[in-house]
């Protein structure tokens, strides 16, 4: 079909648009697409705890302020109460920082024209080293350096073993750090990339069916717009997914390497 | 060209057997966390924070995959 030729054409183009390029400054200082969004979503994120956190009341006045108190709540008693338990406290504001950050950002990026930041490797890659050294100072500040080291085996193993599963703990500890990154990554990557591919032939159907004039190929557009409404659904479900998970793991792993084995 | 073109297949190929086990893996942890919400609804709130655990676990290997395929 001629339409699938033109989308399979144009798919290079869409795969560009994803890569980081410089639009402010120039090569020594200069903020690529993404840094930039990332600094929107801080201002995002800033502005709307603060407004949020301005006048705070026993009984929330209005439903914005309802809205950033529910969030914060799930964070506290799903995340941190759930998860972490005894001495969750003190874990709350780094991880309601976490979630509303990555939240913020997600749904930014589904707003057309805008990017998400979360869809770079580097601000993932970011975001998973913040992660990752607090959870690691944490678990040094419970049970010491040199008690944190052999905290990574668990207990009660015989002598003999102790050495080889303190060195697979090891990888599969410094491997949180990597699909921590990743996850989010390719979550938020794949799912743009698959709506900008619909939205594409969407369009190219549409146009090339009213252009020689072929009724078939110009319907073909329609099941694609519905598949790209339903595409938009499920993303808008992953981009809080996404956030949820990243919380909830780091949260996990915070208790893992505070908690006594 | 071609020797390129192999390559990349292979690597999409590679990543499509990566993402085997883990899906499978997913999939029952899924349905154990549906089965045990089921039987008992009062004890979701663990029951899922166990399941995400778990769906991570298995969802690393896909990851390392995904990586790979940029990667190499």
């Amino acid at each position: 079909m001629n339409a699938l030729e033109v989308l399979s054409e144009h798919v290079p183009e869409l795969k560009e648009s994803f890569d980081s390029a410089i639009v402010i400054g120039n090569g020594t200082f200069g903020l690529t697409q993404y840094t930039l969004w990332m600094i929107i979503c801080w201002i995002l994120t800033l502005v709307v705890i603060l407004v949020a956190a301005r006048k705070l009341t026993l009984i929330p006045t209005n439903k914005f302020i309802n809205t950033v108190e529910y969030g914060y709540q799930f964070v506290r008693n799903d995340m941190g109460e759930g998860v972490i338990g005894h001495g969750f406290k003190k874990h709350v504001p780094f991880l309601a920082t976490l979630f509303f950050f990555i939240l913020i950002s997600n749904f930014v990026g589904l707003i057309p024209g805008c990017k998400t930041p979360t869809g770079t490797i580097s601000v993932t890659w970011a975001l998973a080293t913040i992660s990752f050294i607090y959870f690691n100072v944490q678990g040094i500040r419970a049970h010491g350096g040199w008690g944190y080291i052999k905290s990574i085996a668990p207990s009660g193993l015989p002598v003999v073993m102790v050495p080889i599963i303190w060195f697979f703990e090891l990888i599969s500890l410094v491997l949180r750090w990597l699909t921590l990154a990743v996850r989010l990554y390719g979550n938020m990557f794949a799912g743009h990339m698959v709506l900008g591919i619909f939205a594409l032939a969407c369009g190219i159907f549409l146009t090339t069916g009213i252009q020689s004039i072929d009724i078939a190929t110009g319907v073909i557009s329609v099941p694609w717009f519905l598949l790209l409404t339903v595409m938009y659904a499920l993303e808008t479900l992953v981009a809080f997914l996404q956030a949820y998970v990243f919380t909830v793991l780091t949260s996990v792993y915070i208790s893992l390497a505070t908690s006594a084995h | 060209m071609e020797i390129e073109l192999v390559l990349s297949a292979l690597k999409v190929i590679g990543y499509g057997l990566g993402a085997i086990g883990p899906g499978l893996g997913i999939g029952i942890a899924c349905y154990g966390c549906c089965v045990g919400t089921a039987r008992q609804p009062e004890v979701q709130g663990r029951l899922f924070t166990n399941f995400i655990i778990g769906a991570a676990l298995a969802e690393a290997l896909a990851l390392i995959g995904f990586v790979l395929a940029f990667i190499l």
